[in-house]
């Protein structure tokens, strides 16, 4: 009966220890929100956390391997542009607290400091990759806006890339349509834009309000993916490929007009990006700007040009089906 | 029957292929730190461009058309765009707009247009013309263009974004909506026009001259070509100055001559200065080719990789990262 008692608690203690070291040969996880319609994921916890949930559906416990890896839930104030301390300065202290040891608002904290040795990987989604870009291509004293709402020197020193899931980084037709205030036809999902607040205004597809305009190549590799499931309506008024609020050429990163119009044979490659350095394609999945983010729709996955998928050896040609069933969240966790 | 057969052969294909793509565990880490093992052989604010690349600066600073659809994404597709990305205060605003229909231009009835600022204010309103005169280069051509002058009294400190929203009615009546926008700056500094280059520890620094009229943080950024115009590299710099004359220089690291077998003189291609720190960051024009340098020999310039340590670093933790999830290293030995 003792000895019975031992070896449960043995076997107890070796799969404790087991679970722990799989955490710890995995990167941390940060997850970074998209564009907010109120400052709810900026005042409550739940509300950022609940962002990445859809009914049973959980981004990041799926990303995480049901929590074999160690995560942080990042919330910000979704209604400010991109560059502002509740923005991009919040979100960069956040990340700096994440890679300290220190606890989101739901208690969740990385097991090992960047002191420690620890990885840390940024997943955004939308607007957050707006935002990573900025603080990123900031993190030099010869950048344009360096540390300008943050530290973002630090940030660029601890996280190790970025995998950005429907990035607005070259603005999103979605704000265009909404700023017009003219054209029924463009039923965006309201959560993500309902007017043209500061925070939309920042995220139109027009020269003057990108990123790129005030902040250099970003310190650290962001990687994209991104949906092409259109929303009935709102994909109407987006040019090429889109997942019914960003238009590839922004979930791509591409150079050129933020409306050129791409699918997934021809979008931009990683020799076309909106930077010279910092920007590289993982693939595209058939979801949408909600699905990207809670892990709801397990579905096709297409190869992208100078993307990630290997296909007998050499890169998948694009727009090959590789994968016939597998989330946005699943296919992060199949990265480390 | 066959229909049914093709369908499954069809889906086996697909699952045929779903099933042969793959992605090597560890891979994604080990090509990360691959790629910023490249990367730190230059500081951040100085890197080499590949061989036919494009000059990235000049390219951030050229406007690009913004395009949407009609109800249902139907043609024609109005597009609209602007002579340049900013204006200065004083300049006049150049403004563009096609109407085409599988790229053919389409004639529209009237194409007018209005400008708003941050919050939504109708500041000015807009009439394009295709008729030759003024900002419209050629009469006829299907490029509809508007001059805008900006009313008195909103100059900005340094710099405010303007959103262009343009209204095309088409000639059965339709209408076709775009938006646009320009950036109006007020730069606190500008190039004199006097520039130098000097050789500093195996680097080619190209110095510009500034003249500040309020203080501030300025940002310079410069690609350097080789004499016939082939870009080379880009370098950057950033200072907070006080008004009066000042020299700003931009270092280009020296592996970038070896990388690229290039000898001098060479050609500062594009010049791009900016009043930042301040949203949104007021531009002066691009300048380009307004230096030629001395005819450095290729020798004079570091073959040393630069090794930027924190880049190295986080190559080190990534390299670890893939060995472990390939097997190669225990997980209690991090």
């Amino acid at each position: 009966m003792r000895v019975r008692f031992l070896g449960v608690g043995v076997l107890a203690c070796l799969s404790f220890l087991a679970l722990a070291a799989a955490a710890g040969a995995q990167p941390c996880l940060i997850f970074v929100h998209g564009k907010q319609t109120n400052t709810n994921t900026f005042t409550n916890y739940n509300s950022a956390r609940s962002y990445w949930v859809n009914g049973s559906n959980d981004f990041v416990r799926t990303a995480t391997k049901n929590f074999a890896a160690y995560h942080y839930v990042v919330g910000y104030n979704g209604t400010r542009p991109y560059f502002e301390a509740q923005s991009a300065g919040e979100v960069a202290n956040e990340i700096v607290n994440a890679t300290n040891g220190g606890a989101d608002g739901g208690g969740n904290r990385c097991r090992t400091t960047f002191a420690q040795g620890g990885t840390f990987w940024v997943i955004a989604h939308s607007m957050g990759g707006t935002l990573m870009d900025f603080v990123l291509g900031n993190n030099d004293p010869s950048d344009p806006n360096f540390n300008f709402t943050g530290p973002f020197d630090q940030v660029a020193q601890r996280v190790s890339m970025v995998i950005t899931t429907g990035g607005a980084h070259r603005g999103s037709q979605g704000a265009d349509a909404v700023c017009l205030q003219s054209n029924p036809f463009c039923s965006f999902i309201a959560i993500f834009i309902q007017s043209c607040d500061d925070a939309t205004f920042w995220l139109r597809t027009s020269d003057d309000v990108q990123v790129r305009n005030v902040a250099s190549a970003p310190a650290r590799t962001v990687y994209l993916t991104g949906g092409y499931e259109a929303i009935f309506g709102a994909s109407a008024c987006l040019t090429g490929e889109d997942d019914g609020v960003v238009q590839y050429a922004s979930i791509f990163a591409c150079n050129g007009s933020a409306t050129a119009s791409y699918d997934n044979s021809n979008v931009c490659n990683n020799n076309s990006k909106q930077e010279t350095t910092g920007f590289r394609n993982l693939d595209a999945a058939h979801e949408n700007h909600s699905d990207e983010r809670d892990a709801s729709d397990t579905d096709v996955r297409k190869a992208i040009p100078g993307g990630i998928w290997t296909c007998g050896g050499v890169p998948c040609a694009p727009n090959t089906t590789v994968q016939s069933a597998m989330n946005t969240a699943q296919f992060v966790a199949i990265l480390y | 029957m066959f229909a049914k057969r093709t369908t499954l052969g069809i889906l086996m294909m697909g699952l045929a292929a779903a099933a042969a793509a793959q992605i090597e565990p560890g891979g994604f880490a080990r090509e990360t730190a691959k790629d910023y093992r490249e990367l730190a052989r230059y500081p951040e604010s100085s890197r080499v461009l590949k061989r036919g690349e494009e000059d990235p600066i000049r390219a951030k600073r050229l406007p690009t058309r913004q395009s949407m659809p009609g109800p249902d994404g139907s043609e024609p597709i109005l597009s609209v765009w602007t002579a340049k990305i900013s204006f200065e205060v004083g300049q006049p605003i150049d403004l563009f707009a096609t109407l085409e229909t599988r790229a053919k231009a389409v004639r529209p009835d009237s194409i007018s247009g209005e400008i708003a600022d941050a919050s939504g204010a109708i500041v000015a309103q807009v009439t394009y013309k295709d008729d030759g005169q003024e900002a419209d280069r050629t009469a006829g051509d299907g490029v509809w263009s508007a001059r805008l002058a900006m009313p008195k009294g909103l100059e900005p400190s340094p710099a405010a974004s303007y959103m262009v929203r343009v209204k095309a009615r088409l000639a059965d009546g339709d209408l076709r909506d775009g938006a646009g926008g320009f950036l109006y700056s007020r730069p606190s500094a500008h190039l004199t026009g006097r520039y130098r280059d000097l050789l500093r520890d195996g680097n080619l620094v190209v110095a510009a001259e500034v003249d500040v009229k309020e203080a501030g943080r300025f940002h310079l950024a410069g690609t350097l070509a080789t004499a016939e115009g082939e870009p080379i590299g880009t370098a950057q710099s950033a200072a907070h100055l006080e008004p009066g004359r000042y020299w700003i220089e931009l270092s280009y690291y020296g592996l970038m001559f070896h990388d690229r077998k290039a000898a001098g003189p060479y050609r500062l291609a594009s010049l791009a200065l900016s009043t930042t720190n301040v949203m949104p960051n007021a531009q002066n024009d691009l300048v380009e080719n307004v230096h030629l340098t001395r005819a450095y020999r290729t020798g004079q310039m570091t073959e040393r990789p630069f090794q930027e340590p924190r880049l190295l670093e986080t190559a080190k933790r990534l390299e670890l990262d893939a060995d472990r999830a390939q097997g190669r290293t225990a997980p209690e030995q991090q």
